[in-house]
């Protein structure tokens, strides 16, 4: 992605002028009581009114006059654009200004030719820069340039409105794709050129927009001029808000100001439009408005997830991680935020909300080990069927940078019907969804965007929800009657007597507990485990099933082996029998009764001195499983 | 305009035509000192001013469409699809005919636009034939005011002969050609001079785009400028204006002749025609 650079630029770190002088002008010449008209900005070298300012940030040695390449003459302006992370700065720009000013109502055009050292689209080009309000800047941005000398004209919207304009030229462009490159421009000069025709204009895109609106809500109009350059093509001009006379339909519910500024003043409609130099303007702004805003009455409700759990960027109820901001005012964001508090609940009040940035960059956030994004919203606006709300969640990668390739984003989109007017939503939104976010080790960046001009929001974190790790009920009751029964371990039976729960030769930890009141066997860090009854072995050749209840959060694999010792009662002597049945991916946190007939247990072709109980768990030695209600029956 | 697939056209014919333009251009200024115009007593024959309805499609006693693609483009690689509907071509009620090309998806074809003609409903030989329009303009864009010999249908074409009063490439909207094209001398040979204004363009005012044909020459103006006199020495091939010839009036899109229009052409565009007349020399 390309970097841009704020426009138009108002902070200007260092300026110097440079002492270009025309040996052809007298400025004796010059009458005081009006501007001159002079058209040349730079044909081999600048005419004696200029100097030059970089902006501020910028590679303030990008500029040059070089002597070797030009189109005409002996010199052209030479652009040295920086690579990316440049310690020199970011990008090129800067602005060549007259110090006098100049009328160039006499004019229609700034010419200039250009061309670069590999093709190439300039950010920025254009005029009326004026280091101060930039009130009548114009200019072409994407400017596409080859390694060929090409002409390009930047026509200029309302001549009339620069009797006296200091911004001659000015550029602004970063490196492309992270390198930097030269460019160059030569026989800069303002022209009035029969052969530049059809000029119209706009503001909005040239669109129809309806937008809704609160009482004290501000907007900015952009527009732009339009005309056809000689060879058929229209160019646009993106237009200061000052070469246009706005009007508004209705005063009352919706001013605005010369410089393009909407206020919303009442509730009502208001129709906004413009024309540029009397030639009515393609676009306008339909206003809306509600009237005084509309507050929620109660605060969202508290988060409930323990704060061990959480990493929270906005919430009275956790510590706050460190926030960059709460809106980055980014290009094309029209959204204000504000610090309100509900009933003494610190809330952030989006209003004009088109989409806004939280930004935390210092550090990022590691929400590796998090489940669920978490937001609380409020709105007054309407829900209508095809209303949206969208969450999208920026990671910076490894780099731990903005771009450098390794940047990741998801968004996820909430339709209407979780959404509500006048009440709090709470969202609770899976991470694992967000599944273009490739990693979530360096999140940097919220974006909220979507149907929701008004916008309470609350309680943003990000949390774990933990799947329980024991059970919450005991393990259903066995109901068979006794008589059927030859049980190991139940608080239902009569037990027989068991030697141990686990013998020192397995792998896995015991422990009795309960489980709401009712007694479980509890292994953990499950390998397998060896349960005996060889002082009273069990003679189960009149029973038909085997019974065990498990519970487990994180099991994915159970077994079952039952050994019989044989006719001589004893470990060994080449008669034990023996057969383990496996159960892949049971359940998970439920209690499973496991009711195995005796004759899947194949191997097992005695029955009459079970001498010892084996339970398997995997993942090996990492899963801890609880049982319940041991038994045979028949 | 030509009938037939050319395809060596753009290059040389675009080298030609500018420094012949700069210079009648140059001379333009002077046009009353250099230029010797015979004395010719025109009387009116036909006309058409279009003072129809907004809307009103042209007068069907006057004029026929060609519709459709035609051969491989009308012979030329053209893109648009030629309808008779008010869309493409229609009165505006302010006295002119206006012919639209628009970039719109029409029977498979990406432009749609008009070709209208006096095939079958008028022709002459010999008179002044003038047109007074604006051009549309932007690259890609190739409106024309043209003629072609009545027996296209039983000789063809170039045999025809073909007189092109006014061509405009869209990318280069200050000039026009005349051209005439015959047996010998068509297609990318066409005989052929540009005009072009000074720091001026042919779709921001109207012109009158005009010929003066006699056995023997074929005279082309813009405005009351002569700018080039063609006569059988200055063929070729046999001259074969010496027959009944119809008018044309279209706007192209895309062709050998113009190029494809851009994704910066501005769409639609207009061919907007005060009248047309044609005259016959009293004796």
């Amino acid at each position: 992605m390309k970097h841009t650079y704020p426009y138009p630029v108002t902070g200007l770190i260092l300026a110097f002028t440079a002492l270009f002088f025309s040996c052809e002008r007298d400025l004796n010449e010059l009458d005081p009581a009006t501007y001159p008209t002079t058209a040349e900005v730079f044909i081999d070298a600048f005419s004696g009114d200029m100097g030059y300012a970089a902006f501020g940030g910028s590679d303030v040695r990008a500029f040059d006059v070089d002597t070797d390449v030009k189109y005409k003459g002996t010199s052209s302006m030479r652009i040295a654009v920086p690579d990316y992370d440049d310690p020199a700065g970011a990008y090129a720009g800067g602005v060549y200004f007259s110090n006098t000013g100049r009328d160039l109502s006499g004019y229609n055009v700034l010419t200039f030719w250009a061309k670069a050292s590999r093709p190439a689209s300039i950010d920025l080009i254009g005029f009326g820069n004026d280091l101060g309000e930039n009130k009548y800047q114009a200019a072409i941005a994407g400017v596409e340039v080859n390694t060929n000398w090409k002409k390009y004209y930047i026509p200029i919207p309302d001549p009339s409105k620069l009797k006296a304009e200091r911004g001659l030229l000015f550029f602004s462009e970063g490196p492309e794709n992270g390198t930097g490159y030269t460019f160059w421009i030569d026989e800069a000069r303002f022209e009035k050129l029969g052969t530049i025709a059809h000029a119209r204009s706009g503001i909005l895109d040239g669109a129809d927009v309806t937008q809704n609106a609160e009482t004290g809500n501000t907007f900015t109009i952009q527009g732009y001029a339009v005309a056809n350059l000689p060879n058929g093509v229209d160019q646009r001009v993106e237009t200061a808000p000052s070469y246009f006379d706005f009007a508004s339909s209705d005063t009352g519910v919706a001013g605005v100001s010369a410089s393009g500024v909407v206020n919303i003043l009442d509730a009502g409609t208001a129709v906004i439009t413009a024309t540029l130099a009397g030639v009515e303007s393609e676009g306008s702004l339909t206003i809306v408005s509600s009237g005084a805003p509309v507050l929620p009455q109660v605060a969202a409700p508290p988060p409930t997830v323990p704060a061990d759990k959480v990493i929270s960027v906005f919430s009275n109820v956790y510590d706050n991680v460190p926030v960059d901001f709460f809106n980055g005012y980014w290009q094309f964001s029209t959204a204000q935020v504000f610090d309100v508090q509900i009933n003494g609940d610190d809330v952030k009040r989006y209003t004009q909300l088109n989409f806004v940035g939280i930004q935390f960059t210092a550090p990022t956030i590691d929400a590796s080990t998090m489940t669920h994004f978490h937001i609380d919203i409020w709105t007054p606006d309407p829900v209508g069927p095809s209303t949206v709300f969208k969450v999208l969640l920026v990671d910076i990668g490894a780099d731990g940078a903005f771009g450098g390739g390794d940047d990741s984003s998801h968004e996820i989109t909430i339709n209407s019907s979780m959404l509500a007017t006048g009440s709090w939503i709470s969202l609770d939104l899976p991470l694992a969804s967000f599944t273009g976010l490739s990693s979530r080790t360096r999140l940097a960046q919220i974006v909220l965007s979507g149907g929701l001009p008004n916008l309470f929001v609350d309680n943003i974190f990000f949390y774990r929800e933990e799947s329980a790790t024991e059970p919450a009920v005991a393990a259903p009751a066995p109901t068979l009657p006794q008589a059927n029964v030859i049980s190991l371990f139940s608080e239902v039976y009569n037990n027989v007597p068991v030697d141990t729960w686990r013998t020192p030769w397995s792998s896995a930890a015991f422990e009795d507990v309960f489980i709401a009141g009712n007694a479980a066997k509890k292994y953990s860090a499950l390998d397998f485990v060896g349960i005996e009854t060889i002082v009273s072995q069990i003679d189960a050749t009149n029973m038909t099933h085997f019974h065990i209840d498990a519970w487990s959060a994180d099991f994915n694999f159970f077994g079952v082996k039952l050994v019989d010792f044989g006719a001589d009662g004893a470990f060994g002597g080449g008669d034990d029998v023996e057969h383990q049945v496996n159960f892949e991916m049971p359940a998970q946190g439920q209690w499973i009764s496991y009711d195995i007939p005796l004759s899947e247990f194949t191997g097992l072709t005695t029955r009459k001195h079970i001498s010892q109980f084996i339970l398997v768990g995997k993942p090996t030695g990492a899963n801890t499983v609880y049982v319940d209600n041991l038994y045979f029956h028949n | 305009m030509m009938y037939l697939n050319i395809k060596s056209l753009a290059l040389p014919m675009t080298a030609g035509i500018l420094p012949v333009s700069i210079l009648l251009s140059l001379s333009a200024c002077q046009a009353d000192e250099n230029q010797m115009l015979e004395r010719r007593n025109w009387q009116l024959v036909w006309s058409d001013e279009f003072d129809g309805a907004a809307g009103d499609a042209p007068d069907p006693a006057k004029w026929t469409y060609d519709i459709g693609t035609g051969s491989n483009g009308w012979g030329n690689q053209e893109l648009q699809y030629y309808t008779n509907r008010p869309e493409n071509v229609a009165m505006d009620g302010d006295g002119h005919l206006v012919i639209t090309a628009r970039r719109e998806t029409f029977a498979g074809a990406a432009f749609t636009s008009a070709r209208i003609k006096t095939q079958g409903l008028f022709t002459q030989t010999y008179g002044r034939f003038e047109a007074r329009l604006k051009t549309p303009y932007g690259p890609g864009l190739w409106p024309a005011f043209w003629m072609l010999g009545e027996d296209i249908v039983t000789d063809g074409w170039p045999q025809c002969g073909e007189m092109d009063i006014m061509e405009l490439r869209g990318q280069e909207p200050n000039i026009v050609n005349g051209s005439v094209h015959g047996p010998g001398y068509s297609g990318g040979g066409a005989i052929t001079k540009g005009f072009s204004l000074t720091d001026n363009r042919f779709d921001t005012d109207f012109h009158l785009f005009a010929i003066e044909w006699g056995e023997d020459y074929i005279e082309y103006f813009v405005d009351d400028t002569l700018y080039q006199r063609l006569t059988p020495d200055d063929l070729t091939g046999e001259w074969v204006f010496d027959h009944p010839f119809f008018m044309l009036l279209n706007v192209a899109v895309g062709g050998n002749y113009v190029g494809f229009p851009t994704t910066q052409t501005p769409f639609p565009q207009q061919m907007t025609i005060d009248y047309v007349r044609v005259y016959r020399e009293a004796n």
